[in-house]
């Protein structure tokens, strides 16, 4: 079993201890880290150990000191590191302008915008979704996420993918 | 390798190379291999330092190396013989170790030793002087009567190989790729939809209604992706149930108990019925597709109904009203339709199978080849298929052959001082050890260790009264009933995973249905199945 990582790149103290008390119920099966700039970010990234980590879910401000968001998950894209393979990327908003938004779908594949404020339900749902279709994708298996995640998604998976063992 | 595999490795091999060394007179050395096998693979299948199924090929593959013909055990250690050397009329001198204890020679006809009786007249350290009017100047002897090979012939290493081709595997792929296309083309769910809805909206008929289904089901399809189907369906449901309503409980504790319940009900339900019926045929015993499920659905439905009554008892609904929303329809394509038609009549030839006499697996290879030939199943469902249960299977049923054919079995049986106990009593240990045994291991590998045991405890005339086909039943039967534990079945896993039961609950509720389908199980062995055989 992965260690799955959330990773939530935020510049303004308060607003990233805001998401990470939000996301406090994933703690119990993912391993939740707070980052202040997109250097943070890489520094925690580039540590992670191939064999045993993956990172599920990555939020991401936008304007940021330093390398701007979208810029930061462009670069990791080109980057190609094992764990990110089958990240899903989400960007706070309220500041990316029309080019930006763009070049966020375009170039960066984030999969949705958050925008500022938002509800903790609207964010826990989110992540919920969210970890449910990388969990999938990469292939994880699935029963030990089922209680944290969409436990009905997650059955429909193993249904599908018919890789349980059958003959207990 | 870490600690559980080294443990694993050690214990496998001390019990294979034990069973070489044991002192014992009365199993030939092919016996010995056998157990040593026998050891090998119940202590990888119990601790599993690799998958269950590579176990199973590995017994093969032992098999084949050490007891068939063409394996180079045998073909490097073939016995010497020698010819007798006539003294008098039919009186003949041979090496003393030619003659064994018993007075019977080892003699070579169309390639196989066989025993013949002759009459030690004279017998030294180094030779014998018999009397036979068996014998003849060609006759071939083994020089030594205690070889291994003189004593047991090889078999051919096509016997070990064709068990991943026996008939009951091909049944078993009959029912694999009809589920592939009825998952592909949401059969499954669609019949879901339908039989659900004459059951209302009571959660207590909601509640039997998805048992009805879930068993149904899972006669035909793996229990496993049967609960993982039917946990799709209901969770949401069930989810916006109240928090503390402890029905969600019950009904989340229904789906896994109905469907291994239900994998009683058909020869394909589930593969411990593989290996009882494997082990039936060996011993001459064809059992047909009908009359399997009319010695099993009574049961099934008295189970059914009891664990209904009894989850909500425990969990009582405090909803007057649970709404299942359903939503879907058949398709219509023609791939659609040719799956509907071949579907149905290859389970319409299964249950008349008393009427045209075709046997269930000449039937299920009909549905193997037209839904791969219309593409209802494809290269991708193909590959998907579930192959390691079919390996899994084989291995075990190549045990079995083995250990019939080297006379282990008969030989383990004999080892248990079965005559305090009388017939009905072995009969209830063998039921109790299936059930105990499959809630900490597979079913199907408890199935695969006890089956060719109470097979040769009958066929040894020991269980005076009961039938071959009773025992059998009793066994894989008995594996299907255990679910006290969230590692007894797969079902049980995936329930307990959504987190919607506590490990407690289960074990509460499946050790109450294990002792009363223990009961039940012992009723139906003695008062229904053992009358009509």
């Amino acid at each position: 079993m992965p260690d799955i990582h959330i990773l939530c790149i935020e510049d303004e103290p308060d607003v990233l201890d805001a998401v990470l008390r939000d996301l406090a119920p994933f703690e119990e099966k993912f391993t939740l880290t707070g980052a202040a700039d997109a250097a943070e970010a890489r520094e925690i990234l580039e540590g992670l150990d191939p064999e045993n980590d993956a990172v599920g879910l990555i939020f991401c401000d936008h304007i940021m000191p330093g390398q701007r968001g979208i810029d930061l998950l462009i670069a990791l894209r080109k980057d190609n590191l094992q764990p990110l393979e089958h990240t899903r990327k989400v960007l706070f908003t309220g500041q990316a302008d029309h080019a930006d938004t763009i070049q966020a779908i375009n170039e960066a594949g984030i999969d949705r915008y958050l925008a500022k404020p938002w509800e903790a339900d609207e964010l826990r749902g989110l992540t919920r979704k969210l970890l449910t279709e990388f969990v999938i994708a990469a292939r994880i298996p699935p029963l030990p996420y089922m209680a944290v995640l969409d436990s009905a998604r997650l059955a429909e998976a193993i249904h599908d993918r018919n890789d349980f063992n059958e003959a207990g | 390798m870490n600690q559980k595999t080294l443990i694993a490795l050690v214990l496998a091999v001390a019990g294979f190379v034990t069973a070489l060394l044991l002192p014992v007179a009365d199993l030939s050395m092919a016996g010995q291999i056998t157990l040593g096998i026998f050891l090998f693979a119940a202590v990888f299948w119990v601790l599993e330092p690799i998958p269950i199924y590579a176990t199973s090929l590995i017994v093969i593959l032992l098999q084949v190396l050490l007891l068939s013909a063409q394996g180079p055990l045998a073909q490097y250690t073939v016995p010497e013989t020698v010819q007798p050397v006539r003294l008098e009329a039919d009186t003949w001198e041979l090496p003393a170790a030619a003659v064994t204890d018993e007075a019977k020679v080892r003699m070579k006809r169309n390639g196989r030793f066989q025993a013949v009786d002759v009459e030690v007249l004279e017998s030294t350290a180094a030779t014998a002087t018999v009397r036979s009017a068996e014998l003849t100047e060609e006759t071939a002897l083994a020089r030594r009567a205690a070889h291994w090979q003189a004593e047991f012939t090889p078999p051919s290493y096509t016997v070990f190989l064709n068990t991943l081709a026996n008939p009951i595997i091909i049944l078993f792929l009959g029912g694999f790729v009809m589920a592939a296309g009825a998952s592909k083309y949401r059969v499954d769910r669609n019949l879901i939809r339908i039989i659900l809805r004459p059951f209302g909206t009571r959660p207590a008929g909601v509640m039997i209604g998805m048992m009805a289904i879930t068993a149904l089901l899972s006669a035909f399809m793996s229990n496993t992706a049967t609960t993982a189907m039917m946990m799709a369906v209901v969770l949401p449901v069930i989810s916006a149930a109240p928090e503390g309503d402890r029905f969600r409980i019950g009904v989340a504790l229904c789906i896994p108990f109905a469907a291994n319940l239900g994998g009683i009900a058909t020869p394909i339900g589930t593969p411990p019925n593989a290996i009882a019926l494997g082990a039936l045929s060996q011993q001459g015993v064809n059992i047909p597709f009908t009359t399997w499920m009319g010695l099993t659905v009574p049961l099934v439905v008295v189970m059914l109904v009891f664990v209904w009554f009894l989850l909500l008892k425990v969990f009582p609904s405090r909803e007057k009203n649970l709404a299942l929303e359903l939503t879907g329809t058949f398709e219509t394509s023609p791939k659609a339709w040719a799956l509907y038609i071949v579907a149905g009549g290859t389970i319409l030839l299964w249950v008349t199978e008393a009427l045209h006499g075709l046997s269930s697996s000449l039937v299920a290879l009909i549905p193997v080849a037209l839904l791969t030939a219309f593409q209802v199943v494809e290269k991708k469902e193909v590959r998907n298929l579930p192959w390691e249960v079919l390996w899994l299977m084989a291995g075990g049923l190549a045990l079995g052959v083995a250990m019939r054919e080297t006379g282990l079995a008969e030989w383990m049986v004999g080892v248990v001082p079965w005559g305090v106990l009388g017939a009905a009593g072995a009969l209830a240990v063998f039921g109790i050890v299936a059930i105990l045994l499959s809630n900490f291991i597979s079913n199907t590998v408890a199935a695969t260790l006890l089956m060719p045991l109470v097979m040769s405890f009958v066929a040894s005339g020991m269980a005076e009264g009961f039938a071959l086909t009773t025992a059998a039943l009793t066994v894989a039967v008995g594996t299907s009933l255990a679910m006290a534990l969230p590692v007894s079945t797969p079902p049980n896993a995936i329930a307990v995973s959504t987190g919607l039961i506590r490990t407690p609950d289960m074990v509460k509720m499946g050790v109450i249905i294990g002792t009363v389908g223990y009961g039940a199980v012992l009723a139906m062995a003695f008062l229904f199945w053992n009358l009509i055989f």
